[in-house]
């Protein structure tokens, strides 16, 4: 059994609940972090001494990171759809895995942390609106790439790569601030809200 | 013959060099990036649409992104070496790879090292620089009791997880900032210096990379 250790708005533990849904994997999961009980306490220290969710435990096997979290996941359940075993498609679809944690996100957080979470160090409007600039020059160049090479970051198919990225999509959708019309990003974003997982998990009214 | 595209201070490119080296591959690095430029040119973005450095051009397999980059490079060219054998073991090491990019780098790249080098003496914010050194130290805590009892992150051997952060130690201890003691995090960058493949790849002196006045 699959047990997830994490709260269910976070961006992270949103990753492996969609991917676990979309391997049909039954799952646990309990919630840590922010709003809930502290990643600090004895029990969550125990499973990892980290204190950031999400934790996952399979049959005793411990893991964190999410990006890494779903790779094994995939891994584990052979989806090779998802997550290719030929070295050279598996490659790609992780440099957009880091392309949307990294790049994507790096303007994500003052937004979020500003305007949704209310974060005191993040209220300032002027790291808001620099973070929005940031976010912004990202999903244009979002939006050229599904235009040129879609409908799927690597390609015909959903695969982990669309994963981080599916997830900052769904943000910028939810979180109400002046942005331009981005035609092919809103496609994917209905494409993807066409699966029942993302749905459930991350299209669901949670920036 | 692989072609690594990028300046040898990019601590990123220095990432994949020293993965290349350690795997003993042939190969030709090309400057791009900083003083070098070219990441501007229509021919760049073809290797790189997000114009940035490392780029990996493998007999014609492009690829970008440092930590993609590597695992390939270990998957292909050293599994059991670089590359942990096995699912579990394989997965512990993309985590520590993972962790160095999500806990530490922004503190000690984004940061501590932005400041001391892009930033001049009189603008440095050293509060900032004190907060973050506080916070890597506070983590490397954890990597400390990972290597007791370990000569490296995933035991014995030189892994994959070990490239992926034993490149911003070179960094981390040649910047100016709070260290706490760490015996096993100490002895362990210890043995990292030793290897020439670091020493020729990660230990680059950034001192020259310093802006007028930083």
């Amino acid at each position: 059994m699959l047990k997830i250790y994490g709260r269910a708005n976070s961006s992270n533990v949103r990753k492996v609940t969609w991917v676990a849904d979309e391997l049909g994997l039954p799952f646990e999961r309990t919630d840590w972090g922010r709003g809930f009980r502290s990643t600090d306490e004895p029990e969550f220290k125990r499973l990892s001494a980290f204190g950031v969710v999400p934790v996952v435990d399979i049959n005793g096997f411990i893991l964190r990171e999410s990006n890494t979290i779903t790779r094994y996941l995939c891994a584990r359940a052979r989806r090779d759809d998802l997550y290719p075993t030929d070295l050279k498609a598996r490659a790609l679809v992780e440099a957009w895995m880091d392309w949307g944690s990294s790049d994507l996100y790096a303007g994500v957080r003052p937004v979020f942390m500003g305007l949704v979470v209310k974060n005191p160090a993040f209220m300032d409007p002027a790291i808001i609106a620099a973070g929005a600039a940031e976010w912004t020059r990202q999903m244009q160049r979002l939006d050229g790439e599904l235009a040129a090479n879609g409908p799927y970051l690597a390609g015909a198919n959903l695969t982990l790569a669309d994963v981080p990225t599916g997830i900052v999509v769904n943000r910028w959708y939810a979180i109400p601030f002046e942005k331009p019309a981005l035609p092919h990003v809103h496609a994917y974003y209905d494409l993807l809200g066409q699966r029942p997982a993302y749905q459930q998990h991350v299209r669901n009214g949670t920036p | 013959m692989l072609k690594v595209w990028g300046r040898k201070t990019s601590v990123n490119v220095q990432k994949v060099m020293w993965a290349v080296a350690e795997l003993g591959l042939p190969h030709e690095r090309i400057d791009a990036g900083g003083p070098f430029g070219r990441l501007d040119t229509p021919e760049y973005a073809v290797l790189n649409p997000n114009r940035q450095v490392p780029v990996l051009d493998d007999n014609g397999f492009i690829l970008w992104e440092s930590n993609p980059i590597v695992r390939y490079l270990a998957e292909q060219y050293g599994r059991g070496t670089l590359a942990p054998e096995g699912r579990h073991g394989y997965a512990r090491a993309d985590q520590w790879m993972e962790w160095s990019i999500t806990e530490i780098y922004r503190d000690i790249i984004g940061v501590c090292f932005t400041n001391f080098v892009r930033v001049t003496a009189k603008d440095r914010d050293t509060a900032a620089i004190a907060a973050a050194a506080k916070r890597v130290g506070d983590k490397l805590v954890i990597l400390d009791r990972q290597l007791d009892g370990r000569a490296f992150i995933c035991g014995d051997k030189l892994t994959m997880a070990d490239i992926a952060v034993g490149t911003l130690m070179y960094r981390y201890y040649t910047l100016p900032v709070e260290r706490p003691k760490l015996a096993n995090v100490d002895r362990w960058y210890g043995s990292l210096s030793a290897r020439a493949p670091y020493q020729a790849h990660a230990m680059i002196d950034w001192q020259p990379m310093k802006i007028p006045g930083a």
